[in-house]
């Protein structure tokens, strides 16, 4: 579970990022973080991560504080970063095992792991090629990969279906509602809104730094009166008042 | 503990794997330990020659019909008529331009006693010339001086009395600092394989690393700043010890090569040479690592990396440079990092007893400055400046 509660971020003087968001992402549900450029996502889920520090407010994966403990929370999550990159020099098994082994994984069980996530991502063919050269979709693989090799209890994606076509979408949408249903809990922010409504069991839409709604797709189509969650979008960031919680 | 030492395992296997992949940052860390033994062999071979040989020396000598036994003695000396070179010489000869002019009355005046003047001319400020003119001007004041003592033995005189003062000298240096020549640039060489050598591959792993957008995630893992900056200062500082044990390998070969006796010295890197060299420049190795780390995660791209780091690098690359400039060098350049090292090295190409006290005092001011140059840059690796700039 990862819980969010009244964080603040200013930087510099006047830039605020964060104004007191809150939210919770439970267990075996996705829960999708929409919001306009600058709304502070990237500054919410990299307070998460433990890479900022928030000026006011709590931030906790599975009770354990992101801010205090970075690094005993940050091994309960597993990362899908805004932008990615790849050790190119290494093969698609190396850098899954390297990951593997920054998360305390060694032996059989670490070989065990790798074998059975590269199985299931269905790309058994790609793992002894060196990472140069990948596609689009065969890097956002690797990138899954490692981010779940150690099976972590959360998982954050920020933007993961950014340049991928829709074979590799349909995968990864696959991998997360598996995931789901074995009660992880997943954190994912998106700019697509189809995409949103089909994978989401909950929305929290951010603007300016806070919450500008919560709830169900539905939910927030109903709370917004309209039948397309885009258009719910764009009314519920345009107008936080009367509507934000 | 197993599961953080197994994760900084990890952490420098992953950068061993991408260094030694990465054929163009190797090929640059060790050309300069396979071409500095290359160039010390050339250098010492050009240099002996100068010292043992006498080449031709060709100079326009008019009036030598007048003095034959000067010009025999010029002869022996190997030095002829510019007439006699061939066409080649000739115009370089020509160029040179060395005058010697023996006067017409040279035999009248040998003959009454008289003091003879030769005009020796040339452009004193031309290098190629200077031997020559040495050469030459030898040649005259030795046979005068034959002419003189015999002169002087004929009137029933001995010739000691034109020697009151005799000079003993005494050289204390070792054969080995004979070769001082080859000593000076290997050590220079040493000192820039440590800092030069794992420079590509730390400026890779730290701004390349972030210009590939592979910082910001690995940033995100359960895993310390101070295991990271560890993991790459340890492949860096172990490619420039690599480098430099591959240096001195070469370096014992191909010295092998160049006839040091010619000039009465001697030059090998024994056993205990080696691993004494090796004791002295690991601190520098991990020292240049850690500080090329240090700036080159603060760059903000690639580019920078490698354009100022490799400036700020230079500089202490240079510093055994400006102590071959200092005569009298005050007592704390013996523990300062670089020249301490530099100034034990020189013992010990001398073949002076090592001042192991200077060694362990200069070893560990250079590893503690590596220390805290890996904890400050653990620690700002944390700070959120740095991960702002992932972005």
């Amino acid at each position: 579970m990862i819980k969010v509660e009244n964080l603040h971020k200013t930087f510099g003087k006047d830039v605020k990022a964060l104004n007191g968001l809150s939210f919770t992402a439970k267990d075996g549900e996705i829960t999708g973080i929409l919001g306009p450029n600058g709304a502070g996502k990237t500054t919410c889920l990299r307070t998460l991560y433990g890479l900022l520090k928030a000026d006011e407010g709590i931030a906790t994966i599975d009770g354990i504080s992101a801010v205090d403990n970075p690094i005993q929370a940050r091994a309960q999550l597993g990362i899908f970063p805004d932008k990615f990159g790849l050790y190119e020099r290494l093969t698609a098994y190396e850098q899954i095992d390297y990951f593997a082994s920054i998360h305390g994984m060694s032996g059989a069980s670490k070989k065990a792991a790798i074998e059975q996530i590269l199985k299931d991502l269905e790309m058994e063919e790609l793992a002894h090629r060196k990472t140069q050269g990948f596609s689009q979709g065969q890097r956002m693989k690797v990138t899954l990969a490692q981010a779940l090799v150690h099976k972590p209890k959360n998982f954050v994606l920020d933007e993961p279906t950014r340049g991928l076509d829709v074979m590799s979408t349909r995968i990864l949408r696959d991998y997360l509602n598996r995931f789901k249903e074995q009660g992880h809990c997943i954190l994912f922010s998106s700019h697509v809104m189809q995409e949103v409504a089909a994978l989401c069991d909950r929305v929290v839409i951010v603007a300016n730094g806070k919450l500008a709604a919560e709830g169900t797709p539905e939910e927030l189509c109903q709370l917004a009166g309209e039948t397309q969650l885009e258009e719910a979008f764009v009314k519920l960031i345009g107008s936080d008042e009367g509507v934000a919680a | 503990m197993s599961a953080g030492f197994g994760q900084l395992k990890a952490l420098i296997i992953k950068e061993f794997k991408e260094a030694f992949r990465d054929k163009r940052a190797l090929m640059v860390a060790f050309s300069m330990s396979l071409l500095a033994p290359v160039m010390i062999m050339v250098m010492s071979k050009t240099m002996i020659k100068e010292m043992v040989d006498k080449p031709t020396v060709y100079a326009e000598i008019s009036g030598g019909e007048f003095a034959p036994k000067l010009m025999k003695e010029f002869r022996d000396e190997n030095i002829v008529p510019l007439s006699e070179a061939s066409e080649n010489d000739q115009r370089i000869w020509q160029k040179r331009g060395i005058k010697i002019t023996i006067p017409d009355t040279y035999g009248s005046d040998m003959v009454e006693g008289r003091v003879i003047n030769i005009t020796l001319s040339a452009d004193y400020s031309d290098k190629p010339s200077l031997s020559p003119v040495r050469r030459i001007k030898d040649v005259v004041r030795d046979h005068a001086r034959a002419i003189g003592y015999k002169r002087i033995i004929m009137r029933g005189i001995d010739v000691r009395i034109m020697k009151p003062l005799n000079i003993v000298e005494q050289d204390r240096s070792q054969p080995s600092s004979n070769a001082m020549m080859i000593s000076i640039m290997l050590g220079l060489y040493l000192l820039m394989g440590a800092f030069m050598s794992g420079l590509s591959i730390a400026i890779d792993s730290s701004a390349g690393e972030r210009e590939r957008n592979v910082l910001e995630m690995l940033l995100c893992q359960p895993v310390s700043t101070l295991k990271i900056v560890l993991a790459k200062l340890t492949c860096s500082a172990s490619i420039s010890v690599l480098s430099i044990v591959l240096m001195l390998t070469v370096t014992s070969v191909s010295i092998g090569f160049v006839d040091l006796t010619k000039i009465g010295a001697t030059f090998n890197i024994d056993a205990f040479t080696f691993s004494a060299l090796l004791i002295l420049l690991v601190p520098i190795c991990i020292l240049a690592a850690a500080l090329q780390l240090f700036f080159s995660f603060q760059a903000k791209s690639f580019k920078e990396a490698q354009s100022t780091v490799t400036m700020l690098i230079m500089l202490p690359a240079f510093i055994p440079i400006a102590l071959t400039f200092i005569d009298d060098r005050p007592a704390w350049l013996d523990w300062a990092p670089v020249a301490g090292q530099s100034i034990i090295m020189e013992d010990l190409f001398k073949g002076l007893p090592v001042n192991w006290a200077a060694l362990a005092v200069t070893s560990l001011v250079t590893i503690v400055m590596s220390a805290a140059l890996v904890l400050t840059l653990a620690k700002k690796l944390k700070s959120e400046k740095v991960v702002m700039a992932l972005s």
